[in-house]
């Protein structure tokens, strides 16, 4: 029989406010060991928490952001459990009426993963768990977190990491969060099950708790997907329950006793009062969204024909695209400008840190002035090229390097005699060609190339040259 | 109706150990509460949506660092502490 796999995405993310959720505290990451904290983070009895207004905003931008709808009400809960990394032994969220309900984020093979909704809540402490006992740092505590619910509508492992990469994406460009797995700022739970293919009943889950790269969400989920298989075929039962993944063995394993069941006795926390979000508000925030990544890449995959792979490089951090919008700015052909930086520009800046950030020696305009001389039939291609290299090697302008000569290219008449003179004083190339040694026609190419100083044709020299050296 | 397992199983999530001598007169105890926030419930009200006493919505802060505590504050009232953290010791 085959299988199919059925999972859903519970994602926090920690917000980039400057202070925490209920108090004045940093959210700075790191710091010494409970350096970021007070009476009302560290949960301290007689405190009284006052929402963050920006964590409110963030929160509705984050649902905006993926089409959501921003409730008119909405109201703090508390979730009580037990565990030192809680000073109060309760976490406040929102269950009951959360600030965002519905959404989804679309994939590239047009499938949509819905969401249920999406609440705030504080971040818990951090435990360091040393020789059999634990030691507690509330610097996390309080720090402000949206936890982003989907439906179950992933469907492969290939779905569950674009979903990741495309919330992770779309939360860093509209600047609520940096998103950094390894900091543990985006952080998810999968809950996964399986089912025979066709048929719509689910399957029973379990849940993978706090994955913190996407390498290993797939792992996971592929030790996941193939326990519960062969535990079904082999006559067995999936148990709903909590797992660990092990980064080491890439195996998954029980993570909580049944005495632990959860029973969190939600209700309504007393302390905060209710949350009216004015529609003049949500409508004045709309108005601040940026363009979408979805919404330019289909801009430049339908208006510029851009092929999709580029133009999801393009899109992928907000700098690039805000880049290429700027350097497209009345040019003939976007695709060059796309083929440049996808190109040279991009070799120049290998690392992803240094994309998102995009600060490139040559300017969005400099990169327009070039792509204009070669629209306008100025300068040849391979001149545009070169250009560009030094342009990038020096942080000058395109008219530094290209001189009124330049321009203009070669004609005809001008190509010709330059192919015969490279024909002629070369003969050991022109021999080495004629017996067989294709290549050697790039050395008369270059020769060619060279005494034209970059203006000629490459295509158009080495057909001419071709053209010659068959009819001598 | 609070039974003798609902008592059990609340001391059992908040961690709390209940000698089994004890768990009639608890259990009676929690009933009395619950009657008691019941009767508050069942009190007549004009039928509007009840959020809190003095009609408050909307109350926030702005996004401004305040300067937190020193770390001895912070721990001053931990039951025990190590190398500038809470210590949880294992029980087991």
């Amino acid at each position: 029989m085959t299988y199919e796999l059925v999972s859903g995405f519970e994602t926090h993310i920690e917000l980039s406010t400057k202070t925490k959720i209920f108090c004045g505290c940093t959210t700075q990451f790191g710091g010494e060991p409970n350096t970021h904290c007070c009476p009302v983070c560290i949960g301290l009895p007689g405190t009284l928490p006052v929402l963050n207004k920006e964590v409110v905003r963030f929160a509705i931008k984050a649902g905006l952001a993926v089409h959501g709808r921003i409730a008119d009400v909405a109201k703090m809960d508390r979730k009580n459990y037990c565990y030192p990394d809680l000073a109060k032994a309760y976490q406040i969220s929102q269950l009951y009426a959360p600030l965002i309900i519905g959404g989804y984020i679309e994939l590239s093979n047009g499938r949509r993963i819905r969401l249920h909704h999406i609440h705030i809540e504080e971040d818990a402490g951090k435990l360091i768990h040393r020789h059999g006992d634990t030691y507690v740092d509330y610097n996390r505590g309080g720090v402000p977190l949206i936890e982003i619910v989907s439906e179950p509508d992933i469907r492969s492992v290939d779905e569950a990491k674009e979903y990741v990469e495309k919330l992770q994406q779309v939360m860093r460009w509209v600047g609520i969060s940096d998103c950094k797995m390894q900091e543990g700022s985006m952080r998810c739970d999968v809950n996964i099950s399986v089912r025979p293919k066709g048929t719509e009943a689910f399957g029973t889950r379990t849940e993978i708790k706090n994955m913190n790269s996407i390498t290993n969400i797939a792992r996971a989920m592929e030790y996941e997907y193939e326990r519960q298989v062969d535990l079904i075929e082999s006559g067995g039962k999936v148990i709903q329950e909590t797992l660990r993944f092990d980064d080491a063995t890439g195996t998954t394993s029980s993570m909580r006793s049944k005495e632990d069941a959860h029973d969190y006795r939600y209700f309504r926390d007393p302390d905060l009062v209710t949350i009216h979000v004015p529609r003049e508000e949500v409508e004045a925030l709309r108005a601040e969204m940026p363009e979408l990544p979805s919404e330019k890449f289909e801009r430049y995959t339908e208006d510029y024909g851009i092929p999709e792979k580029d133009a999801a490089l393009l899109t992928k951090y907000r700098s690039i695209s805000e880049y290429f919008d700027s350097a497209i700015e009345g040019v003939k052909s976007p695709k060059t400008v796309s083929n440049f930086i996808i190109g040279q520009i991009f070799r120049r800046v290998e690392t992803e840190a240094d994309k998102e950030i995009f600060d490139v020696a040559v300017k969005p305009a400099q990169l327009n002035e070039l792509v204009k001389l070669l629209d306008s039939g100025k300068i040849r291609n391979n001149l545009a090229k070169s250009t560009l290299e030094k342009m990038l090697d020096s942080g000058k302008g395109a008219l530094e390097f290209i001189s009124e000569s330049d321009m203009g290219g070669v004609d005809e008449a001008a190509l010709l005699e330059l192919c015969k003179a490279a024909v002629e004083g070369n003969p050991k190339a022109v021999e080495d060609y004629k017996n067989g040694k294709e290549k050697a026609i790039k050395a008369l190419v270059g020769n060619v190339m060279k005494n034209s100083r970059g203006k000629a044709d490459a295509r158009a020299a080495e057909e001419k040259i071709a053209e010659l050296i068959r009819n001598a | 109706m609070i039974t003798r397992e609902d008592v059990e199983n609340i001391a059992l999530l908040s961690k709390l150990f209940v000698p089994e001598e004890e768990l009639d007169g608890l259990t009676r105890s929690m009933q009395e509460i619950i009657d008691f926030a019941d009767a508050i419930n069942n009190a007549p009200t004009s039928g509007e949506e009840f959020d809190n006493i003095n009609n408050l919505s909307n109350v926030f802060r702005e996004d401004e660092v305040i300067p937190s505590y020193p770390v001895t504050e912070i721990l001053k009232n931990a039951p025990e502490q190590a190398e500038d953290h809470f210590l949880v010791r294992n029980r087991e």
